[in-house]
Protein backbone atom coordinates (compact mmCIF):
# COMPACT_ATOMS: atom_id res chain seq x y z
CA UNK A 1 0.00 0.00 0.00
CA UNK A 2 1.28 3.47 -0.77
CA UNK A 3 0.76 6.78 1.00
CA UNK A 4 -2.53 7.54 -0.74
CA UNK A 5 -4.01 4.31 0.53
CA UNK A 6 -3.15 5.28 4.09
CA UNK A 7 -4.71 8.71 3.55
CA UNK A 8 -7.82 7.04 2.18
CA UNK A 9 -8.04 4.66 5.12
CA UNK A 10 -7.50 7.57 7.50
CA UNK A 11 -10.36 9.50 5.92
CA UNK A 12 -12.57 6.43 6.02
CA UNK A 13 -11.87 5.90 9.72
CA UNK A 14 -12.61 9.54 10.51
CA UNK A 15 -15.83 9.45 8.47
CA UNK A 16 -17.08 6.25 10.03
CA UNK A 17 -16.21 7.45 13.52
CA UNK A 18 -18.24 10.59 12.83
CA UNK A 19 -21.07 8.43 11.52
CA UNK A 20 -20.91 6.21 14.58
CA UNK A 21 -20.95 9.21 16.91
CA UNK A 22 -23.85 10.77 15.01
CA UNK A 23 -25.98 7.68 15.37
CA UNK A 24 -25.03 6.83 18.91
CA UNK A 25 -24.57 10.13 20.72
CA UNK A 26 -28.26 10.82 20.51
CA UNK A 27 -28.83 7.75 22.61
CA UNK A 28 -29.32 8.37 26.25
CA UNK A 29 -27.13 7.67 29.15
CA UNK A 30 -29.42 6.79 32.01
CA UNK A 31 -33.12 7.26 32.38
CA UNK A 32 -34.87 10.14 30.72
CA UNK A 33 -38.23 11.82 30.77
CA UNK A 34 -39.62 12.63 27.36
CA UNK A 35 -42.45 15.12 27.08
CA UNK A 36 -44.36 15.31 23.84
CA UNK A 37 -47.40 17.24 22.72
CA UNK A 38 -49.40 15.73 19.87
CA UNK A 39 -46.78 14.06 17.72
CA UNK A 40 -44.01 16.57 18.51
CA UNK A 41 -41.34 16.17 21.16
CA UNK A 42 -41.51 19.09 23.58
CA UNK A 43 -38.36 18.23 25.48
CA UNK A 44 -36.26 15.48 27.03
CA UNK A 45 -35.04 15.71 30.61
CA UNK A 46 -32.95 13.63 32.95
CA UNK A 47 -34.91 11.56 35.46
CA UNK A 48 -32.15 11.90 38.03
CA UNK A 49 -32.22 15.71 38.14
CA UNK A 50 -35.08 17.41 39.97
CA UNK A 51 -36.91 19.70 37.62
CA UNK A 52 -40.11 21.65 37.14
CA UNK A 53 -41.29 21.98 33.56
CA UNK A 54 -44.27 24.14 32.74
CA UNK A 55 -45.61 22.92 29.42
CA UNK A 56 -47.71 25.63 27.80
CA UNK A 57 -49.58 24.93 24.60
CA UNK A 58 -52.61 26.34 22.82
CA UNK A 59 -54.82 23.93 24.77
CA UNK A 60 -53.51 24.98 28.20
CA UNK A 61 -50.77 24.10 30.65
CA UNK A 62 -49.43 21.11 32.57
CA UNK A 63 -46.77 21.49 35.25
CA UNK A 64 -44.52 18.45 35.18
CA UNK A 65 -42.35 17.75 38.22
CA UNK A 66 -39.33 15.47 38.21
CA UNK A 67 -38.36 14.66 41.79
CA UNK A 68 -36.13 11.96 43.26
CA UNK A 69 -36.47 9.65 40.30
CA UNK A 70 -40.21 9.91 39.93
CA UNK A 71 -42.45 12.07 37.77
CA UNK A 72 -45.84 13.62 38.38
CA UNK A 73 -48.04 16.42 37.12
CA UNK A 74 -48.50 18.98 39.87
CA UNK A 75 -51.10 21.09 38.19
CA UNK A 76 -52.99 21.43 34.91
CA UNK A 77 -55.97 23.31 33.55
CA UNK A 78 -57.40 20.35 31.61
CA UNK A 79 -61.02 19.35 32.07
CA UNK A 80 -60.62 15.92 33.65
CA UNK A 81 -57.39 16.23 35.72
CA UNK A 82 -56.65 12.54 35.19
CA UNK A 83 -53.01 13.48 34.61
CA UNK A 84 -52.78 15.17 38.04
CA UNK A 85 -54.73 12.38 39.75
CA UNK A 86 -52.47 9.71 38.34
CA UNK A 87 -49.87 10.77 40.91
CA UNK A 88 -46.20 9.80 40.92
CA UNK A 89 -44.81 7.29 38.45
CA UNK A 90 -41.42 5.61 38.33
CA UNK A 91 -42.00 3.90 35.01
CA UNK A 92 -44.49 4.00 32.17
CA UNK A 93 -46.23 7.21 31.20
CA UNK A 94 -48.69 9.92 32.18
CA UNK A 95 -51.07 11.02 29.47
CA UNK A 96 -53.25 14.12 29.42
CA UNK A 97 -55.77 13.45 26.68
CA UNK A 98 -57.40 16.90 26.52
CA UNK A 99 -53.99 18.53 26.02
CA UNK A 100 -52.56 15.65 23.96
CA UNK A 101 -49.60 15.57 26.32
CA UNK A 102 -47.49 12.47 26.89
CA UNK A 103 -44.90 12.28 29.66
CA UNK A 104 -42.90 9.12 29.22
CA UNK A 105 -40.11 7.60 31.27
CA UNK A 106 -37.54 6.09 28.92
CA UNK A 107 -35.26 3.45 30.30
CA UNK A 108 -32.24 2.14 28.42
CA UNK A 109 -32.46 -1.37 29.70
CA UNK A 110 -36.22 -1.58 29.48
CA UNK A 111 -37.32 -5.06 28.63
CA UNK A 112 -40.98 -4.02 28.65
CA UNK A 113 -42.60 -3.83 25.22
CA UNK A 114 -45.96 -2.43 26.33
CA UNK A 115 -47.96 -1.71 29.47
CA UNK A 116 -51.54 -2.98 29.77
CA UNK A 117 -53.66 -0.60 31.84
CA UNK B 1 -6.84 -4.54 -6.02
CA UNK B 2 -5.18 -1.67 -4.16
CA UNK B 3 -8.20 0.47 -4.84
CA UNK B 4 -10.68 -2.25 -4.03
CA UNK B 5 -9.48 -2.86 -0.47
CA UNK B 6 -10.12 0.67 0.86
CA UNK B 7 -13.52 0.78 -0.83
CA UNK B 8 -14.39 -2.51 0.76
CA UNK B 9 -13.29 -1.32 4.19
CA UNK B 10 -15.26 1.87 3.68
CA UNK B 11 -18.41 -0.09 2.91
CA UNK B 12 -18.03 -2.31 5.98
CA UNK B 13 -17.31 0.62 8.28
CA UNK B 14 -20.28 2.63 7.04
CA UNK B 15 -22.58 -0.34 7.49
CA UNK B 16 -21.29 -0.90 11.01
CA UNK B 17 -21.58 2.76 11.95
CA UNK B 18 -25.15 3.12 10.78
CA UNK B 19 -26.53 -0.33 11.65
CA UNK B 20 -30.14 0.63 11.06
CA UNK B 21 -32.66 -1.51 12.92
CA UNK B 22 -34.07 -2.47 9.57
CA UNK B 23 -37.71 -2.91 8.69
CA UNK B 24 -39.20 -1.79 11.95
CA UNK B 25 -41.68 1.05 12.00
CA UNK B 26 -43.55 2.61 14.87
CA UNK B 27 -45.98 5.47 15.14
CA UNK B 28 -48.00 6.98 17.96
CA UNK B 29 -51.08 9.16 17.77
CA UNK B 30 -54.25 10.16 19.59
CA UNK B 31 -57.52 8.48 18.57
CA UNK B 32 -60.65 7.00 20.19
CA UNK B 33 -60.13 9.23 23.21
CA UNK B 34 -56.81 7.60 23.97
CA UNK B 35 -53.13 7.41 23.04
CA UNK B 36 -52.08 4.69 20.64
CA UNK B 37 -48.75 3.19 19.58
CA UNK B 38 -48.45 0.82 16.63
CA UNK B 39 -45.24 -1.08 15.86
CA UNK B 40 -44.68 -3.44 12.94
CA UNK B 41 -41.60 -5.43 11.99
CA UNK B 42 -41.18 -6.55 8.39
CA UNK B 43 -40.33 -5.26 4.95
CA UNK B 44 -43.55 -3.26 4.59
CA UNK B 45 -43.72 -2.13 8.21
CA UNK B 46 -44.22 1.55 7.40
CA UNK B 47 -46.96 0.87 4.86
CA UNK B 48 -48.72 -1.48 7.27
CA UNK B 49 -48.62 0.98 10.19
CA UNK B 50 -49.89 3.85 8.04
CA UNK B 51 -52.74 1.75 6.67
CA UNK B 52 -53.60 0.65 10.20
CA UNK B 53 -53.65 4.25 11.38
CA UNK B 54 -56.14 5.11 8.65
CA UNK B 55 -58.25 2.13 9.65
CA UNK B 56 -58.33 3.35 13.26
CA UNK B 57 -59.60 6.73 12.09
CA UNK B 58 -62.20 5.11 9.86
CA UNK B 59 -63.48 2.88 12.68
CA UNK B 60 -63.53 5.79 15.12
CA UNK B 61 -65.68 7.67 12.60
CA UNK B 62 -68.16 4.79 12.65
CA UNK B 63 -68.16 3.67 16.28
CA UNK B 64 -67.82 6.83 18.37
CA UNK B 65 -70.87 7.51 20.53
CA UNK B 66 -70.04 11.23 20.69
CA UNK B 67 -68.99 12.17 17.16
CA UNK B 68 -72.11 13.64 15.54
CA UNK B 69 -71.13 12.21 12.17
CA UNK B 70 -70.69 8.63 13.39
CA UNK B 71 -73.04 5.77 12.57
CA UNK B 72 -73.59 5.01 16.24
CA UNK B 73 -74.48 8.63 17.02
CA UNK B 74 -76.95 8.75 14.14
CA UNK B 75 -78.47 5.41 15.14
CA UNK B 76 -78.93 6.63 18.72
CA UNK B 77 -80.56 9.83 17.53
CA UNK B 78 -82.96 8.19 15.12
CA UNK B 79 -83.62 4.91 16.92
CA UNK B 80 -83.17 2.94 13.72
CA UNK B 81 -80.96 2.76 10.69
CA UNK B 82 -78.88 0.76 8.28
CA UNK B 83 -75.39 0.04 9.56
CA UNK B 84 -72.12 -0.69 7.80
CA UNK B 85 -70.68 -4.18 8.24
CA UNK B 86 -68.13 -3.06 10.82
CA UNK B 87 -70.55 -1.20 13.08
CA UNK B 88 -73.00 -4.07 12.81
CA UNK B 89 -70.30 -6.62 13.67
CA UNK B 90 -69.32 -4.69 16.81
CA UNK B 91 -72.95 -4.21 17.86
CA UNK B 92 -73.67 -7.92 17.39
CA UNK B 93 -70.60 -8.87 19.41
CA UNK B 94 -71.63 -6.45 22.16
CA UNK B 95 -75.07 -8.06 22.36
CA UNK B 96 -73.55 -11.56 22.25
CA UNK B 97 -71.14 -10.71 25.09
CA UNK B 98 -73.99 -9.14 27.07
CA UNK B 99 -75.60 -12.58 27.14
CA UNK B 100 -72.31 -14.42 27.66
CA UNK B 101 -71.48 -12.33 30.74
CA UNK B 102 -74.98 -12.43 32.27
CA UNK B 103 -75.47 -8.73 31.61
CA UNK B 104 -72.27 -7.50 33.31
CA UNK B 105 -71.25 -6.03 29.96
CA UNK B 106 -74.04 -3.82 28.71
CA UNK B 107 -73.73 -1.82 25.47
CA UNK B 108 -76.78 0.36 26.23
CA UNK B 109 -75.46 2.25 29.27
CA UNK B 110 -74.64 5.50 27.42
CA UNK B 111 -77.24 7.64 29.17
CA UNK B 112 -76.10 6.51 32.59
CA UNK B 113 -72.42 7.12 31.88
CA UNK B 114 -73.35 10.58 30.61
CA UNK B 115 -75.34 11.27 33.80
CA UNK B 116 -72.12 10.68 35.77
CA UNK B 117 -70.24 13.02 33.42
CA UNK B 118 -68.11 10.42 31.59
CA UNK B 119 -66.34 11.17 29.33
CA UNK B 120 -67.20 14.89 29.06
CA UNK B 121 -65.74 15.72 32.47
CA UNK B 122 -68.89 17.39 33.84
CA UNK B 123 -68.84 15.05 36.80
CA UNK B 124 -71.66 14.79 39.32
CA UNK B 125 -73.40 12.14 41.38
CA UNK B 126 -76.81 11.69 39.73
CA UNK B 127 -80.09 11.46 41.65
CA UNK B 128 -81.34 7.92 42.26
CA UNK B 129 -84.45 8.62 40.16
CA UNK B 130 -82.34 9.75 37.20
CA UNK B 131 -80.34 6.53 37.35
CA UNK B 132 -83.39 4.29 37.60
CA UNK B 133 -85.03 6.10 34.66
CA UNK B 134 -81.90 5.64 32.56
CA UNK B 135 -81.57 2.00 33.64
CA UNK B 136 -84.99 1.32 32.12
CA UNK B 137 -83.43 2.22 28.77
CA UNK B 138 -80.35 0.02 29.24
CA UNK B 139 -81.98 -2.85 27.38
CA UNK B 140 -79.83 -4.57 24.74
CA UNK B 141 -82.59 -7.18 24.40
CA UNK B 142 -84.78 -4.46 22.87
CA UNK B 143 -82.50 -4.03 19.87
CA UNK B 144 -83.78 -5.77 16.76
CA UNK B 145 -81.37 -6.63 13.96
CA UNK B 146 -82.41 -7.78 10.50
CA UNK B 147 -79.61 -7.99 7.96
CA UNK B 148 -77.97 -4.57 8.29
CA UNK B 149 -81.13 -2.85 9.57
CA UNK B 150 -81.19 -2.04 13.27
CA UNK B 151 -84.18 -0.83 15.21
CA UNK B 152 -84.67 -0.03 18.91
CA UNK B 153 -87.95 -1.55 20.13
CA UNK B 154 -87.98 0.84 23.09
CA UNK B 155 -87.72 4.60 22.49
CA UNK B 156 -84.68 6.28 23.96
CA UNK B 157 -82.21 3.39 23.90
CA UNK B 158 -78.66 4.57 23.22
CA UNK B 159 -75.84 2.21 22.39
CA UNK B 160 -72.24 2.72 23.43
CA UNK B 161 -69.72 0.35 21.88
CA UNK B 162 -66.81 1.92 23.76
CA UNK B 163 -66.22 -1.15 25.94
CA UNK B 164 -65.21 -3.30 22.97
CA UNK B 165 -64.42 -0.82 20.16
CA UNK B 166 -60.69 -0.79 20.92
CA UNK B 167 -60.55 -4.57 21.12
CA UNK B 168 -62.27 -4.85 17.75
CA UNK B 169 -59.95 -2.21 16.31
CA UNK B 170 -56.85 -4.09 17.47
CA UNK B 171 -58.12 -7.25 15.74
CA UNK B 172 -58.60 -5.27 12.53
CA UNK B 173 -55.08 -3.87 12.80
CA UNK B 174 -53.71 -7.41 13.11
CA UNK B 175 -55.58 -8.28 9.89
CA UNK B 176 -54.02 -5.31 8.11
CA UNK B 177 -50.56 -6.17 9.40
CA UNK B 178 -50.94 -9.77 8.18
CA UNK B 179 -52.25 -8.67 4.77
CA UNK B 180 -49.11 -6.58 4.37
CA UNK B 181 -46.83 -9.48 5.19
CA UNK B 182 -46.11 -8.43 8.77
CA UNK B 183 -45.54 -11.36 11.10
CA UNK B 184 -44.31 -9.43 14.11
CA UNK B 185 -45.87 -6.40 15.73
CA UNK B 186 -47.26 -4.87 18.87
CA UNK B 187 -50.32 -2.68 19.09
CA UNK B 188 -51.05 -0.54 22.12
CA UNK B 189 -54.40 1.24 22.03
CA UNK B 190 -54.30 3.23 25.25
CA UNK B 191 -53.31 0.22 27.33
CA UNK B 192 -55.25 -2.36 25.30
CA UNK B 193 -52.30 -4.39 24.08
CA UNK B 194 -52.38 -6.80 21.15
CA UNK B 195 -49.31 -8.73 20.05
CA UNK B 196 -48.74 -10.32 16.66
CA UNK B 197 -46.27 -13.20 16.49
CA UNK B 198 -43.07 -12.84 18.48
CA UNK B 199 -40.39 -10.18 18.56
CA UNK B 200 -38.16 -10.17 15.45
CA UNK B 201 -35.54 -12.23 17.30
CA UNK B 202 -38.13 -14.92 18.02
CA UNK B 203 -38.48 -14.16 21.72
CA UNK B 204 -41.83 -13.51 23.40
CA UNK B 205 -43.22 -10.02 23.93
CA UNK B 206 -43.14 -8.66 27.46
CA UNK B 207 -46.32 -6.90 28.50
CA UNK B 208 -46.25 -5.26 31.92
CA UNK B 209 -49.47 -4.93 33.90
CA UNK B 210 -50.02 -1.50 35.44
CA UNK B 211 -50.24 -1.34 39.22
CA UNK B 212 -53.38 0.54 40.30
CA UNK B 213 -51.71 1.51 43.61
CA UNK B 214 -49.97 4.86 43.29
CA UNK B 215 -46.20 4.78 42.96
CA UNK B 216 -46.10 0.99 42.90
CA UNK B 217 -44.04 -1.06 40.50
CA UNK B 218 -45.88 -3.05 37.83
CA UNK B 219 -48.14 -5.87 39.07
CA UNK B 220 -45.97 -8.10 36.96
CA UNK B 221 -44.73 -8.80 33.48
CA UNK B 222 -46.30 -11.32 31.16
CA UNK B 223 -44.53 -13.06 28.25
CA UNK B 224 -46.86 -13.63 25.28
CA UNK B 225 -47.15 -14.12 21.55
CA UNK B 226 -50.23 -13.69 19.35
CA UNK B 227 -52.31 -12.57 22.32
CA UNK B 228 -54.40 -9.61 23.35
CA UNK B 229 -53.72 -8.35 26.87
CA UNK B 230 -56.42 -6.00 28.12
CA UNK B 231 -56.67 -4.50 31.59
CA UNK B 232 -59.68 -2.78 33.15
CA UNK B 233 -59.58 -0.83 36.36
CA UNK B 234 -61.32 2.00 38.10
CA UNK B 235 -58.03 3.81 38.71
CA UNK B 236 -57.75 5.39 35.28
CA UNK B 237 -60.88 7.45 34.85
CA UNK B 238 -62.58 8.67 37.96
CA UNK B 239 -63.50 11.71 40.02
CA UNK B 240 -63.84 12.51 43.71
CA UNK B 241 -66.85 14.22 45.29
CA UNK B 242 -67.49 14.57 49.01
CA UNK B 243 -64.46 12.46 49.82
CA UNK B 244 -65.67 9.51 47.74
CA UNK B 245 -64.10 8.38 44.47
CA UNK B 246 -66.39 7.41 41.61
CA UNK B 247 -64.88 5.55 38.67
CA UNK B 248 -66.11 4.99 35.13
CA UNK B 249 -66.91 1.26 35.13
CA UNK B 250 -70.59 1.18 36.02
CA UNK B 251 -72.46 -1.86 37.25
CA UNK B 252 -75.33 -2.40 34.78
CA UNK B 253 -77.41 -3.84 37.61
CA UNK B 254 -77.69 -0.57 39.57
CA UNK B 255 -76.04 2.15 37.46
CA UNK B 256 -73.39 2.94 40.10
CA UNK B 257 -69.61 2.47 39.79
CA UNK B 258 -68.90 -1.22 40.28
CA UNK B 259 -67.57 -1.88 43.77
CA UNK B 260 -66.71 -5.51 43.54
CA UNK B 261 -63.52 -5.51 45.59
CA UNK B 262 -61.33 -5.72 42.49
CA UNK B 263 -59.03 -2.88 41.54
CA UNK B 264 -57.75 -4.33 38.27
CA UNK B 265 -58.65 -7.18 35.91
CA UNK B 266 -56.52 -8.36 33.00
CA UNK B 267 -57.79 -10.75 30.35
CA UNK B 268 -55.40 -12.52 27.99
CA UNK B 269 -56.70 -14.29 24.88
CA UNK B 270 -56.35 -14.59 21.10
CA UNK B 271 -59.36 -12.41 20.41
CA UNK B 272 -58.92 -8.70 21.19
CA UNK B 273 -62.65 -8.01 21.25
CA UNK B 274 -63.33 -10.80 23.74
CA UNK B 275 -60.44 -9.68 25.96
CA UNK B 276 -61.82 -6.15 25.99
CA UNK B 277 -65.36 -7.32 26.81
CA UNK B 278 -64.31 -9.77 29.53
CA UNK B 279 -61.92 -7.39 31.30
CA UNK B 280 -64.80 -4.98 31.88
CA UNK B 281 -67.37 -7.61 32.83
CA UNK B 282 -65.10 -9.57 35.18
CA UNK B 283 -64.26 -6.29 36.91
CA UNK B 284 -67.98 -5.75 37.50
CA UNK B 285 -68.45 -9.36 38.69
CA UNK B 286 -65.82 -9.24 41.42
CA UNK B 287 -63.26 -11.89 42.35
CA UNK B 288 -65.47 -14.84 43.27
CA UNK B 289 -67.85 -14.57 40.33
CA UNK B 290 -64.95 -13.85 37.96
CA UNK B 291 -63.10 -16.99 39.08
CA UNK B 292 -66.31 -19.01 38.73
CA UNK B 293 -66.87 -17.55 35.25
CA UNK B 294 -63.29 -18.44 34.27
CA UNK B 295 -63.66 -22.01 35.53
CA UNK B 296 -67.00 -22.63 33.85
CA UNK B 297 -66.47 -20.81 30.55
CA UNK B 298 -65.82 -22.76 27.38
CA UNK B 299 -63.97 -19.74 25.94
CA UNK B 300 -60.18 -19.93 25.90
CA UNK B 301 -58.77 -17.08 27.99
CA UNK B 302 -56.63 -16.35 31.02
CA UNK B 303 -56.98 -13.82 33.80
CA UNK B 304 -54.99 -11.72 36.27
CA UNK B 305 -57.05 -10.29 39.16
CA UNK B 306 -55.84 -7.72 41.69
CA UNK B 307 -58.03 -6.95 44.68
CA UNK B 308 -58.48 -3.72 46.64
CA UNK B 309 -56.68 -5.34 49.56
CA UNK B 310 -53.63 -6.14 47.43
CA UNK B 311 -54.11 -9.83 46.62
CA UNK B 312 -53.00 -11.07 43.22
CA UNK B 313 -54.51 -14.06 41.35
CA UNK B 314 -53.23 -15.50 38.06
CA UNK B 315 -54.88 -18.30 36.08
CA UNK B 316 -52.93 -21.45 35.32
CA UNK B 317 -52.60 -20.97 31.54
CA UNK B 318 -50.27 -17.97 31.93
CA UNK B 319 -48.83 -18.51 35.41
CA UNK B 320 -45.54 -19.92 34.06
CA UNK B 321 -45.08 -16.87 31.84
CA UNK B 322 -45.95 -14.32 34.52
CA UNK B 323 -43.25 -12.74 36.63
CA UNK B 324 -44.04 -10.63 39.66
CA UNK B 325 -42.36 -9.36 42.78
CA UNK B 326 -45.68 -9.85 44.52
CA UNK B 327 -46.90 -13.19 45.75
CA UNK B 328 -49.73 -14.56 43.69
CA UNK B 329 -52.16 -17.41 43.90
CA UNK B 330 -52.71 -19.60 40.84
CA UNK B 331 -56.30 -20.19 39.77
CA UNK B 332 -56.81 -23.64 38.29
CA UNK B 333 -59.55 -24.72 35.93
CA UNK B 334 -60.25 -27.79 38.17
Amino acid sequence: MNRRDFVAIGIIIILSTLGFLFFNLNRSDGEKVKISVGSKTYGTYSLSENNEIKVKTDSGFNTVIIESGSVFIKDADCRDKYCVNQGKIKNGSIICLPHRLVVEIEKDDSSIDAVAR
Amino acid sequence: MKKVIPSFILLILILCACSPSSYSYSDDFFAMDTYMTLTANGVDAEIAVKKAEKEVQRLEGLLSAHDKKSEVYKLNKKGSGKLSDDTLAVLKKAIEYNKLTNGTLNPTMLQITELWGFPSGNYRVPEKSEISDALNLARPDKISIKNNEVEFKTDGIKVDLGAIAKGYTSSKIVEIFKKNGIESGIINLGGNVQTLGTKPDGSLWTVAIENPDEGGDYLGALKVKDKAVVTSGGYERNFTKGGKTYHHILNPENGYPAESGLSSVTVVCDDGTLSDALSTSLFVMGKNKAVKFYKESDKDFDIILYTNDGKLYVSQGIADNFNSQLNFEIIKKD
